[in-house]
């Protein structure tokens, strides 16, 4: 057990190993996933979806599928049409398409019907007239004011298909390169990827006859989905109750609303039964909300001992149909270029398109993994062009504690030095770079990431996080809050904070989480904010908790040097006279009244230089450094990952078994990213790979032996010094095994996924140039 | 998950019962481990109302040894069972191999022998949702494609290219073997070699109320038998190339390729290539023999 020193001198025990508290239902099959979830009866919901990328809607006729015996109710956008979307500057989704279709598996039309085969036969027998338009597929159609617009309600002359531009630029970026004395520049091209979560969507809605509606659902943002069921049923928000049951994962891929949620509810409504809505594997592909595929060009200088002067970013997306978080991702993409490092002259300008394919949104490590593989191999080309260590070349732009960005981001607690050093000691980088002989290599690459949204998605003073706790006479502590667990930790890291402080174990903790109607609102599971956010909500509500019953047991005790550890209530200097904790909570009761309390979290008032700076500020970073030890098959092309270390600067593991597990996770995902998951699609739009045999997520044989370092720089804001390990330790696996690459085989891999075939065409192209030189020195 | 189409089952006890079923319900599909055919089925590729389950016939597991001193395998026999077999192991170690490198362990535990040499051809254009293939316009494999449908893989060519990918079938090839089809129109037995059409949509020879009994494999040949499966990931993948190669120091290298179309092919003039330039030739005159088209995504 490690203890973290708090100001006043006496230690917390925070940071106990050890598995999650729900973490046995999980294994055993107890636990209740929304599918799990039954009730007397119950219709099914099944959807038509769009075979067209781009198509106007010229009549539905549903008349055969009403007719269906066993069908008790058909929905068409004509029975939603309030617009809606996650991000309030982009209201441009629908529960079921109005007037336009916008990608092929768009959702036209829903059924709720006795059993699901019912319900997918009523489906299938709704007649839709389109008439097909052109679509928009690329990032040149998209920037081209002759095409179509997918959204055309806004059509101006000289629109186009991008939803968000944005340009910012700090310092002086001329004079930072006039002052380089090597400037590269290149071009990169990251694919878009999605989630894969285990569970697919699912939701379970159940009306009221007083006409309230009880919504579950396999979400990570309850309150955000309370917010939009009420608004697009028209209800009142106290009549929406949201629960989130065990998720099996989100990775950000269940940060939206989705159609399934909403149709669910305007069933159930319709037919006053509970409706079940469940997405199969393939439509989970198109419900989609994952990465953005990028293309992105960078042209950074450095002087010639290393010092980074200048960088020129740009960067264009193609975000699907529909604009999801789209508008924070263009703005990410350039807040998060710069960090781990010191640049005081650069620029980006970033395009959020739309394009007629499923939308893409926030997926782990959201708009920063792009942005950070094109920086990390730029950074190892320069290193390459000036002669100097790669490691040697991060550290001396690395950024410094409690210092402020060129782009005026506020950094707090910084141990990148240390997660360096650590891996470069564990990895043996050093002594293994250029050395390993052909074919095989190894790469180094740094990142950093927030530790939540300063600012919350809908503007407001309130509270982004609140907790509240009760302690009961059994000695029983309940913890009530609105943040979702998708399989993550958040609510063990809940019971974590709060048997801490109180000295007792996590599983004396009652964890309550996720029920709009019980719990204090949590804004969600995203950005990385739940420890950092609801974490310190929980601090707030058990130090109260704590003092309350620690007065108690001093005066029992006759003394106040109290302690409150292993379950005991005792005075520091009489150890042997010590109470149980239950007893002293009995005590607190006695003199105190029922024992609850409430904790929330604001972020603080960061000023900033830059007023439009709203979106990427976070109260604190993450840091990671990761190396990567690769093998390349010259003759196919394949590429293995052996091994990765991972240093990562959470800040302090609250459970060093679950940052653990955070962050092979992370790996593990960035190492699908780089060897081979695409969301690819033909050239009509159509997706060439719904399913998880085609789109192709790591097995076992393909995940690296992972090595895991935990570094801890005990951030001064976060709940006992803790910081973010979820999606943060993703951002360096990408880059690293890129560089690891070149290494291996001298050739820079510019785009990912690091395919075999993209391999092999580029070891053909190194060889040609080769001989092409060879040639003309020849000559 | 996919709801599979309502069918009925049929559970014949004897292979005579299962030739009898097959005639008189010539709309049905024979089942042994499911493993292809139920998820084709979820994908509406079929909907047969029938299906003639072959579990119950415990004659089709059985492996026996043949008076030649080869070995008889029932096409019931599951890939597990076939991979572990010490007579399999030591005859036709190519064989085993192969049936370890079929999808998973549990996938190899559920299915048989018959069921892969009977493995229908795949390709990405195919294998998907009715929604999917719906969207799409269909293809030339498609059974219920529209009038004007066209193969994906080369739209120019009037073939299907939908990819063999039976992992045990290279192997068999090699060693021999050959295939017992029982109907009530009596027994033959065909060679593995000459089991498969040129075309994906018509990829087996084997009539319709003809069941896949047993593989009979003669004494293994001198030399040594190996096996090679290409595949984007470890485990469980369907090919993106197949190899068995065979080495006879009498009589030089012979290579099968399976997985680039089709059927599998058994390379020509590699003996020669051999004597002229060793392995690196018999690897170049085998590449001019194959014309892979992706049908992979």
């Amino acid at each position: 057990m490690s203890e973290h020193e708090k100001p006043s001198g006496e230690p917390v025990p925070v940071g106990r190993r050890g598995g999650k508290i729900d973490g046995l239902p999980k294994i055993t099959g107890a636990a209740r996933f929304t599918d799990d979830l039954t009730l007397p009866g119950m219709l099914h919901g099944a959807f038509l979806r769009s075979p067209h990328a781009h198509a106007r809607i010229l009549s539905i006729d549903v008349s055969a599928a009403a007719a269906l015996p066993g069908v008790y109710a058909v929905l068409t956008g004509a029975d939603l049409p309030t617009p809606y979307g996650v991000i309030p500057v982009a209201q441009d989704e629908h529960a079921l398409a109005v007037g336009k279709v916008l990608f092929i598996g768009d959702e036209v039309a829903a059924v709720a019907a006795v059993d699901q085969e019912t319900a997918r036969r009523a489906a299938a027998l709704i007649r839709v007239e389109y008439e097909p338009l052109e679509g928009v597929f690329t990032i040149e159609d998209a920037l081209n004011p002759d095409k179509p617009l997918l959204h055309d309600e806004r059509r101006r002359k000289g629109d186009t298909n991008v939803l968000r531009r944005v340009f910012q630029k700090y310092g002086d970026p001329e004079a930072g390169f006039a002052e380089a004395d090597v400037i590269l520049e290149s071009s990169y091209d990251y694919p878009g990827s999605t989630h894969v979560p285990l569970e697919t969507q699912v939701a379970l809605a159940q009306p009221h006859p007083d006409g309230k509606l009880t919504l579950w659902s396999s979400t990570q943002i309850p309150h955000y989905l309370h917010r939009i069921v009420a608004k697009v049923l028209g209800m009142r928000e106290q009549d929406v109750r949201v629960i989130k049951p065990d998720v099996g994962a989100g990775y950000g891929g269940k940060s939206d609303p989705f159609a399934n949620e909403l149709c669910a509810a305007a069933l159930a409504r319709k037919t006053g039964r509970p409706v079940k809505f469940i997405l199969d594997r393939e439509e989970v592909f198109y419900a989609h909300r994952g990465r953005h595929p990028t293309r992105m060009t960078l042209k950074m200088g450095v002087t010639k001992d290393g010092r980074i002067t200048a960088a020129d970013f740009k960067a264009w997306a193609a975000g699907g149909a529909y604009a999801s978080y789209g508008v924070v991702t263009a703005y990410y993409f350039g807040v998060f270029l710069p960090l781990p490092y010191k640049l005081d002259h650069w620029q980006f300008e970033s395009h959020r398109c739309y394009t007629n394919h499923p939308p893409c949104g926030p997926k782990r490590g959201h708009g920063a993994i792009q942005p950070r593989f094109a920086l990390e191999l730029h950074l190892d080309k320069l290193a390459h062009a000036i002669g100097m260590s790669p490691e040697a070349l991060r550290l001396k732009n690395t950024v410094e504690p409690d210092t402020e960005t060129s782009n005026g981001l506020r950094i707090t607690s910084v141990a990148l030095k240390e997660c360096v050093d650590k891996v470069v000691a564990a990895s043996g980088y050093l002594e293994k770079r250029g050395k390993l002989g052909p074919n095989r290599g190894i790469g180094l690459a740094t990142s950093a990431y927030m530790c939540g949204a300063l600012h919350p998605i809908v503007q407001s003073e309130m509270p982004q996080s609140a907790v509240q706790i009760c302690a009961d006479r059994s000695g029983r502590v309940s913890i009530l809050s609105g943040t979702a667990d998708i399989g993550q930790g958040s609510n063990h890291m809940l019971a974590a904070i709060v048997a801490g402080r109180l000295g007792i174990p996590e599983t004396d903790c009652v964890v309550l989480e996720s029920d709009t109607g019980l719990t204090p609102v949590d804004l969600g599971s995203y950005s990385s904010r739940v420890t950092f956010f609801a974490g310190n909500a929980a601090k707030m509500a058990a130090e109260q908790l704590y003092a309350v019953i620690r007065a108690a047991a001093a005066e029992k005790l006759g003394g106040d040097d109290v302690v409150m550890a292993g379950g005991k209530v005792f005075r520091a200097s009489a150890p042997e006279k010590a109470l149980e904790f239950a007893d002293a909570v009995q005590l607190a009761e006695e003199r105190h009244g029922t024992l609850g309390f409430v904790g929330h979290y604001k972020p603080p008032k960061i000023g900033s230089r830059f007023r439009r700076q709203s979106v990427g500020p976070s109260p604190a970073y993450s840091f990671t450094a990761q190396v990567a030890e690769v093998v390349v098959d010259p003759e196919t092309g394949f590429v293995t990952v052996e091994r990765i270390w991972a240093a990562h600067d959470c800040g302090k593991a609250l459970n060093p078994t679950i940052v653990e597990g955070q962050i092979e996770g992370c790996v593990y995902m960035g190492v699908g990213e780089a060897l081979g998951e695409e969301q690819s699609y033909t050239k009509t739009g159509l997706h060439r790979a719904p399913s998880i045999l085609e789109y192709k997520i790591p097995t076992v044989f393909e995940t690296p032996e992972i090595t895991t370092i935990i570094v801890e720089s005990n951030d001064k804001e976060g709940p006992y010094g803790a910081k973010e390990a979820g999606e943060g330790p993703q951002l360096s696996t990408v880059p690293a095994i890129a560089n690891a690459i070149f290494d291996a085989c001298g050739v820079w891999m510019n785009e990912a996924p690091f395919t075999p075939d993209r391999v092999l065409k580029a070891i053909e192209r190194r060889d040609r140039e080769a001989r092409r030189a060879a040639a003309e020195e020849g000559a | 998950m996919l709801p599979l189409p309502t069918f009925s089952v049929l559970s014949p006890r004897s292979v005579a019962d299962a030739v009898g079923m097959l005639t008189d319900h010539p709309e049905a599909r024979l089942i042994a481990g499911g493993t292809d055919l139920l998820p084709s089925m979820k994908y509406g590729l079929f909907s047969p109302p029938a299906l003639i389950r072959l579990g119950g016939v415990a004659a089709l597991q059985d492996i026996t040894t043949t008076e030649e001193g080869g070995l008889r395998i029932g096409s019931g026999a599951t890939l597990r069972a076939v991979g572990r077999d010490p007579r399999v192991q030591r005859l036709y170690p190519a064989l085993a191999a192969a049936t370890r490198t079929v999808a998973t362990s549990t996938i190899q535990a559920m299915g048989t022998l018959g069921g892969n040499l009977m493995l229908d051809t795949r390709c990405a254009w195919y294998n998907q949702s009715s929604f999917w293939r719906g969207a799409l316009g269909g293809c030339l494999k498609c059974h219920s494609g529209p009038e004007g449908a066209i193969c994906h893989v080369a739209p120019k060519g009037k073939g299907c290219y939908a990819a063999h990918s039976a992992d045990t079938a290279p192997g068999l090839l090699l060693y021999g073997a050959e295939v017992e089809l029982v109907s009530s129109r009596g027994a033959r037995q065909v060679a593995v070699s000459a089991l498969y059409g040129e075309d994906g949509r018509d990829w087996i020879r084997r009539a319709p109320d003809e069941l896949l009994t047993a593989v009979i494999l003669p004494p293994p040949p001198p030399g040594a038998v190996v096996h090679r499966k290409l595949r984007a990931r470890a485990s469980i993948d369907y090919p993106l190339l197949l190899t068995a190669a065979a080495f006879d120091p009498e009589g030089g290298p012979r290579v099968v390729v399976s997985a680039v179309g089709p059927r599998p092919i058994l390379l020509s003039g590699l003996a020669e290539a051999f004597r002229d330039g060793g392995v690196e030739a018999v690897a170049e005159a085998g590449y001019k023999q194959v014309s892979p088209l992706s049908t992979h995504v």
